[in-house]
């Protein structure tokens, strides 16, 4: 009902009393009719039956005589009542038997149906039968047929009339409702008008007047106490208004700092997933690249998941025919044991992170030596086992090359000194007994030889102790490779005023200790030799009527740098490789009884210890020996 | 005279009583009229006490009905049963009479209805003095019947059977004829006054 919700309340008030009205007097008028309706039919069908009845009665003798005329005669009787327009009678097997007919054609008047008793209506017709009874039986049946529409006409007539007076009525309606709807709608009217003012001026102090005791009365009591509270929440309102606009700010403010923040987590997290697909393609770009065989297996179910190209190389294997496999195909049967092989099981459980040696089989069967080192890690809740296989085929093979090398090289070190040894012992025996057999000529034959005899014999025995040092000191060369000696912790200081006192020097020359030794671990013996053997030199070599010698360390680079200086002759330049090979002397033989092996000595043993030795001179004022000893000692290979 | 038209009118109309399937079919009418009459007559108490007693139509002389009233024989009249007696020619009665054999002659006037069939027609006379008192409808199928003393007599009208009554016959026969049986009457007389009903309900 949008029309009804629109329209105001005086309209509403109009309509409803107006449409009540007509409802009620529509119904009154209806039930009048239908009322009006029913008598007239019962009583047309009460008058149309008197008549059948008495046209029963009276023609049943013409009927049972068979007298038509006579029958006739009864039925013309039907001609005081204008409504029977046919009446009939007709014989026990329905036959008509004599008619009466007022005005109309005769097959339109008859019923379509015969009743042996009652009425019906028909085509705006009545039909009335009535049996004709004679002693109890049945003879025949009237019928009256009876037009209903004066009936019509009248009820017609009727209907307007109630029409008529439901118009007169509505009207009257009307006008009272219009006159009398201002009693409820006025003091509304009025009361929306004040809300209309209200709503528009937003003037709350206004109030409305109240005109009546009933529930508008109530209603404006009610508005006003509204307005009222209106009033003091408007004031109340005003307040928290001003209260909110500071909140809204605080608000805001943090609002946008959150979202900087946010702002700011958002970078940082596309940076980190940035670094992330970085990463992965450094991963990914290594993997594929690596020289090395990289395989990533499940560590669960020990089935291949990825591989690089190397892994491919290594078991001469499509990337294909890996992955989905177990990685039991890697590995040569007897490497397996059940679900797993044993170099698998070892990084998933006790060796993990090690790298552990093994061998894989390629697609034709041929073994290689590898090298596994695999890393467990968690990748999307499922661990994986990555391994890095090291082909160390080659490496093997050298390796076992060496090694039966250096047993070959060991071997033949062996029988050399072994050798230098027993020939330089087995040489001094018979030198020893050339040299008796000389003093004892010299001895005996001392009177009868002349003196160049003497003199040649006295060469003789020269050239033995010459042969005899020689000797001597090729045992003492390889003897510093095979002296076995534990090492102590020397204080050199102390060592080097042992060895000055043994080797006891001429009175011209000096020998000096410019700073303090340090102490080092070490073999007494062979580093005293150095320092015997440099000291002996310098003094052997001595020119000068006061030979000056000195002895200082210093600590360079890891090293203990010694220097033995003297002031002798010098070496030239070009001998300063020279000295230090075997048996190279720089003097003749006669003039220094020398073997030419000490040198060689001291460079066996300082290289042995890791250091170096060299010289640096000035012919004719003499020269410095450097050698260096690491300030931590490696140890000595036997 | 009216002897004389009787046989005429008798004369008239005996070929066609005799007429084999037609006048079976007449008498077969005439014989549902009869049981009819029955309907729209009244008899005095003392003839209709005993309603136990079947109303009884007696059928004097040669008997044109044949066997008319088989369709009709059980039906009852006033709750009772109706039943037909035949009796010979009144002649023959007579002679039984002579004879002493007064019963069938009893029996005749016991009759509720008599027809008397057109054989009798020079016996009327007498069988009309015979039953007159005795409360007794006579019908009959002749000229000049009425004028006999007989109550109804039988007309053929434009091929219907129609009858005419002698109501001064009625009241001496103590019988009471219902209106509606008068109104259907083609004629009616009334002691020696003859009075033409037919004439105003013919052709309405």
């Amino acid at each position: 009902m949008p029309i009804l919700r629109n329209i105001t309340i005086k309209y509403k008030l109009i309509l409803i009393i107006m449409l009540a009205c007509i409802t009620g007097l529509m119904l009154a008028g209806a039930a009048f009719i239908s009322w009006e309706w029913n008598t007239f039919r019962s009583n047309i069908v009460r008058n149309v039956s008197t008549q059948a009845e008495m046209i029963a009665e009276n023609c049943k003798a013409a009927l049972a005589f068979q007298d038509a005329e006579d029958a006739k005669v009864t039925l013309n009787a039907l001609h005081v009542e204008p409504s029977i327009i046919f009446g009939g009678i007709y014989t026990k097997d329905n036959k008509l038997f004599a008619t009466y007919y007022r005005g109309y054609a005769e097959t339109e008047t008859h019923p379509d149906t015969l009743l042996d008793k009652g009425f019906n209506f028909d085509k705006g017709f009545l039909n009335v039968f009535e049996p004709i009874v004679l002693d109890g039986e049945v003879i025949g049946t009237v019928c009256l047929r009876s037009d209903l529409s004066p009936m019509y006409a009248m009820l017609k007539r009727n209907a307007s009339v109630i029409i008529a007076v439901l118009f007169f009525s509505s009207f009257i309606a009307f006008l009272m409702s219009s006159l009398l709807q201002n009693v409820i709608s006025g003091p509304i009217l009025s009361l929306a008008k004040v809300a209309k003012a209200v709503s528009e001026k937003k003037d709350y102090s206004t109030r409305a007047v109240r005109q009546s005791n009933d529930e508008v009365g109530l209603l404006i009591n009610s508005f006003n106490e509204m307005l009222e509270q209106i009033q003091q929440r408007d004031a109340e309102l005003v307040d928290a208004k001003e209260k909110l606009e500071v909140r809204v700010e605080e608000r805001t403010a943090e609002l946008t700092t959150t979202n900087g923040q946010l702002t700011q987590e958002i970078t940082e997290r596309k940076n980190a997933e940035d670094q992330l697909r970085r990463a992965e393609e450094k991963y990914r770009t290594q993997f594929e690249g690596a020289l090395d065989a990289i395989i990533v297996a499940d560590a669960e179910t020990g089935i291949i998941i990825d591989c690089n190209p190397a892994a491919t190389r290594l078991v001469d294997r499509e990337k294909s025919e890996l992955i989905g496999k177990s990685h039991t195909i890697l590995h040569p049967s007897e490497r397996v044991k059940g679900e797993f092989s044993d170099t698998f099981s070892l990084h998933i459980t006790e060796k993990r992170g090690q790298t552990l040696e093994t061998q894989v089989i390629t697609k034709t069967g041929k073994l290689r030596d590898v090298a596994i080192k695999a890393t467990l890690l968690e990748f999307r809740g499922r661990k994986i086992l990555q391994g890095i296989f090291r082909d160390i085929t080659e490496n093997k093979k050298a390796e076992l090359r060496q090694v039966h090398l250096l047993e070959q090289l060991e071997k033949t070190n062996q029988e050399l000194k072994d050798f230098a040894y027993i020939v330089s012992h087995d040489l001094k025996a018979p030198l020893r007994g050339i040299k008796t057999i000389s003093e004892w000529i010299t001895a005996d034959y001392s009177d009868k030889l002349d003196e160049a005899g003497k003199e040649q014999l006295k060469l003789l025995a020269s050239r033995v102790d010459r042969m005899h040092n020689l000797i001597d000191g090729i045992l003492q060369y390889s003897r510093a490779g095979r002296v076995d000696e534990e090492k102590t912790v020397v204080d050199l200081n102390k060592t080097i005023i042992d060895i000055i006192d043994l080797i006891a020097p001429p009175e011209n020359i000096k020998i000096t200790v410019e700073n303090e030794l340090p102490t080092i671990e070490c073999e007494k013996t062979r580093i005293s030799q150095v320092l015997q053997n440099l000291l002996t030199n310098a003094i052997k070599y001595m020119d000068k009527p006061k030979g000056l010698i000195k002895i200082g360390c210093v600590e360079e680079n890891g090293f203990w740098k010694f220097n033995v200086t003297d002031n002798g002759p010098g070496i030239e330049e070009k001998h300063f490789e020279k000295i230090f090979q075997l048996f190279q002397t720089l003097t003749p033989r006669d003039e220094f009884e020398s073997t030419g092996i000490g040198l060689s000595i001291i460079k066996k043993i300082v290289e042995m210890y890791g250091g170096k030795i060299w010289v640096t001179s000035k012919v004719g004022d003499g020269c410095t020996f450097f050698f260096t000893l690491p300030t931590v000692p490696i140890a000595v290979d036997k | 005279m009216i002897i004389l038209a009787s046989v005429l009118l008798v004369a008239a109309i005996a070929p066609k009583a005799g007429a084999g399937a037609t006048s079976s079919q007449e008498y077969q009418v005439k014989a549902a009229f009869l049981y009819n009459f029955l309907q729209f007559i009244g008899w005095p108490e003392d003839k209709s006490a005993d309603n136990n007693q079947p109303l009884t139509i007696g059928i004097v002389g040669k008997d044109p009905f044949g066997d008319a009233f088989e369709p009709i024989k059980d039906k009852k009249v006033k709750d009772r049963n109706v039943i037909t007696k035949h009796f010979e020619s009144f002649e023959e009665l007579k002679k039984s009479a002579e004879e002493g054999k007064t019963r069938k002659v009893e029996m005749l006037t016991k009759c509720h209805l008599l027809f008397i069939c057109s054989s009798e027609q020079k016996n009327l006379k007498e069988i009309l003095n015979l039953v007159k008192d005795q409360n007794v409808l006579t019908v009959g199928e002749m000229e000049g019947f009425l004028e006999a003393g007989g109550i109804i007599n039988f007309l053929v009208v434009e091929n219907k059977i129609r009858f005419e009554i002698n109501t001064s016959a009625a009241e001496q026969a103590k019988l009471e004829i219902r209106s509606q049986l008068l109104r259907l009457a083609k004629r009616i007389v009334e002691g020696d006054k003859k009075t033409e009903s037919s004439e105003k309900a013919g052709n309405d």
